[in-house]
């Protein structure tokens, strides 16, 4: 999951000199926000929504730019700059890791999206297929039965391991606890990533009653931490990462050969010289999506709330869907593979290519299945708590 | 002699001139600081807050594995502390004593170099030099001193030392320095003069005189380790937490009175070590000594 801890200062100070060096790119940019003459849409994002600064296309459809600023992703940073740091007068759309709902809605900081103002929402068939009202993957845009974000992203999350040290293929869970390993796995430090596949692995093994790792029973989640803590004690892990940089070092360095991780890191890791695989693992995968969610203000011109409309549109549209899945290698919205293919101009043969492989590859996941993360599940106090314990052990 | 009259112009300026630090501690520090305290006793109704006066987040806290982390804080800051004295205090004296003053500053500002680059990155760069494949395993691999990595370099106590000592310490140098520099150098030489050996004059002058430094030291390192969030994370391994992450977790499931009363013990925590201090030194005496310097 990402910036599943906020967004760290090394992160930060990273975006900051990228930043600076991408000046020549913002002047460009700046100058097409210039040409937008009825107004910008700001835009609130963890870093994952950003399709290279580039919003001409909406731009030139809308009239409208985008500013987009960074935003961290742990609920209390959200919450805290909804409402304390007035981002709901100051942001119309945030894109963040779905599921945050609950809290949203009932401290009545974003609206009910109008679907229907959306002409590409009719056009993804992926909201029907993966996240349909009923289904675990509601939760992720969805809220009492409404509809609240717009899916940006969806992926399936497992974890990475290095082969040459693993001495061949993993295809469970259980090699983030097998002792032929103690000392060289390291785990994401968050229970609604870590937690939940541990839970995937207990279940499917087994080896403790866990009805539903979706939405556990404060009992079972017990279970997952006593686990958890039982394979600390045998010194089985080596580190608990809280950061994109420091996992991928973790796998770089070989610090580790077992991790709980992101998809995203492998590439890294790959790019880096580093032999690593993303695991297809038997259980089935962490399955999440982001959402983008319109801020609610009262105070939102009736245009600027068409603007944010129309740039939830073309976040749902082939462009940007292609665009991100090329970026951060996350699967978007259907339209995106064939308008990859069908536009040489935009992206090359080998682009479409991995945008193909990369959509196919997320939907094979979710035809799998394994469990919907929770962002927000029903003892979420439980869980923070249990995994204090297990940090603290 | 009598007091010279106080001007009451002078004394209205002086009052105004106050006026904007009591202003700024009023509504930075102190109200900020009553309202967490007043949050602590709070409850919680759904996502909401609810003014009220119960004591269940101080129990929790007081009760939970949180207690724990507090202990380990309060210990590893404390250690951090005292392994910091134990480097900067030779280092202080060296400059105080035996280096002319020109050059020790020059010293002196070269301890400010590292902080110049980001804290975050320079504790990343530990990870790389104390891991497994890093420089020091390697070099270790190949004089033959250990046949393999050594394991508890990184994701240990020691290097969340490491990280701490080498992020707090050069903050206590300079106190240390101001105070030895400060101390009067005629005692030193009079306890020679009657017959005590250097290391007695150590102890029975230099010391004792130079103690407003090492507790102003002491809670530069202290606070500075006990407060830090981020050394714990990137070298800490599996779990290893201080207070400040603790507190952190709480807010991400937004339990803000239990937030609150974790860090109300923690101010109370450094109140009563500040307490101390200015119980056990007159702080006029540090200050002075600054104020001399700096004329």
């Amino acid at each position: 999951m990402l910036f599943g801890q906020g967004i760290s200062r090394r992160t930060l100070l990273r975006q900051s000199i990228v930043s600076a060096a991408a000046l020549p790119l913002i002047t460009r940019l700046s100058s097409q926000a210039l040409a937008a003459t009825k107004g910008t849409v700001q835009f609130a994002d963890i870093g994952v929504g950003d399709p290279g600064g580039d919003w001409s296309k909406y731009t030139a459809a809308s009239g409208y730019g985008v500013n987009l600023v960074a935003f961290g992703n742990a609920p209390s940073a959200i919450l805290n700059v909804l409402i304390a740091g007035g981002g709901q007068g100051t942001y119309d759309i945030i894109n963040i890791v779905g599921g945050m709902q609950k809290p949203l809605v009932e401290n009545n900081l974003i609206d009910e999206i109008d679907t229907a103002r959306m002409p590409n929402w009719a056009k993804d068939s992926f909201v029907q297929k993966f996240l349909a009202p009923g289904t675990p993957g509601f939760d992720f845009i969805g809220y009492d039965n409404k509809i609240y974000g717009v899916p940006t992203v969806i992926q399936g999350d497992s974890f990475a391991y290095l082969p040459e040290a693993t001495g061949g293929e993993l295809t469970s869970y259980g090699a983030l606890f097998d002792p032929k390993f103690k000392g060289y796995v390291a785990l994401e430090d968050n229970y609604t990533t870590a937690g939940q596949k541990t839970a995937l692995y207990l279940k499917a093994a087994k080896l403790a009653t866990i009805n539903d790792p979706h939405d556990m029973t404060p009992g079972e989640i017990k279970a997952v931490v006593d686990f958890l803590i039982e394979k600390k004690k045998e010194g089985q892990f080596r580190v608990i990462w809280n950061s994109f940089e420091q996992s991928v070092g973790l796998l770089v360095n070989k610090e580790v050969y077992v991790m709980d991780c992101w998809e995203p890191m492998v590439f890294v890791a790959n790019s880096k010289g580093v032999k690593a695989v993303y695991a297809k693992p038997a259980e089935g995968y962490l399955l999440w999506a982001m959402a983008a969610y319109i801020v609610k203000n009262p105070n939102r011109s009736k245009e600027q709330t068409d603007a944010a409309y129309a740039l939830l549109d073309f976040m749902l549209g082939g462009w940007y869907g292609a665009k991100i899945t090329s970026l951060r290698g996350y699967m978007t919205n259907p339209q995106a593979v064939d308008y990859a293919k069908a536009n040489s101009g935009d992206f090359s043969a080998d682009e479409a290519a991995k945008v193909e492989a990369i959509t196919k590859g997320v939907e094979a996941k979710l035809a799998q299945g394994g469990t919907w993360q929770n962002r927000w599940p029903t003892n979420v106090e439980t869980y923070e708590s249990e995994w204090a314990r297990f940090k603290a052990a | 002699m009598s007091a010279r009259a106080v001007d009451p112009v002078e004394r209205a300026g002086g009052q105004a001139a106050m006026a904007l630090p009591a202003a700024f501690v009023t509504f930075f520090l102190l109200i900020p600081l009553a309202l967490t305290i007043v949050v602590s006793f709070w409850e919680r109704a759904g996502f909401k807050l609810k003014p009220a006066f119960t004591l269940a987040s101080y129990l929790e806290f007081l009760g939970g594995v949180r207690l724990l982390v507090l202990e380990r804080s309060l210990v590893a800051a404390a250690i951090s502390t005292a392994i910091g004295l134990a480097i900067a205090y030779p280092i202080a004296y060296y400059l105080a004593r035996h280096v002319r003053r020109e050059l020790a500053r020059s010293v002196l500002f070269l301890f400010s170099v590292p902080f110049l680059v980001n804290y975050v990155i320079r504790t990343f760069a530990w990870t790389y030099l104390l891991g497994r494949t890093g420089p020091i395993n390697a070099a270790l691999l190949a004089t033959g001193l250990t046949d393999a990595s050594v394991d508890w370099l990184l994701f240990s106590d020691f290097s969340v030392q490491i990280g701490f000592v080498t992020s707090y310490m050069p903050f206590m140098v300079f106190p240390l320095w101001l105070s030895i520099s400060g101390i009067d150098r005629r005692l030193t030489e009079a306890s020679w003069i009657l017959g005590a050996n250097p290391w007695r004059t150590f102890l029975r002058i230099t010391l004792p005189l130079s103690l407003p430094g090492i507790f102003a030291a002491a809670i530069f390192g202290f606070v500075g380790a006990f407060g830090d969030s981020a050394v714990p994370i990137i070298l800490g391994g599996v779990g290893y937490q201080m207070i400040g992450n603790s507190i952190t977790s709480t807010l991400d499931v937004l339990n803000y009175p239990l937030a609150a009363a974790m860090s109300s013990v923690v101010i109370v925590a450094m109140l009563a070590l500040l307490g101390i201090w200015f119980l056990a030194f007159d702080l006029r005496s540090f200050l002075g000594k600054i104020l001399r310097w700096r004329v």
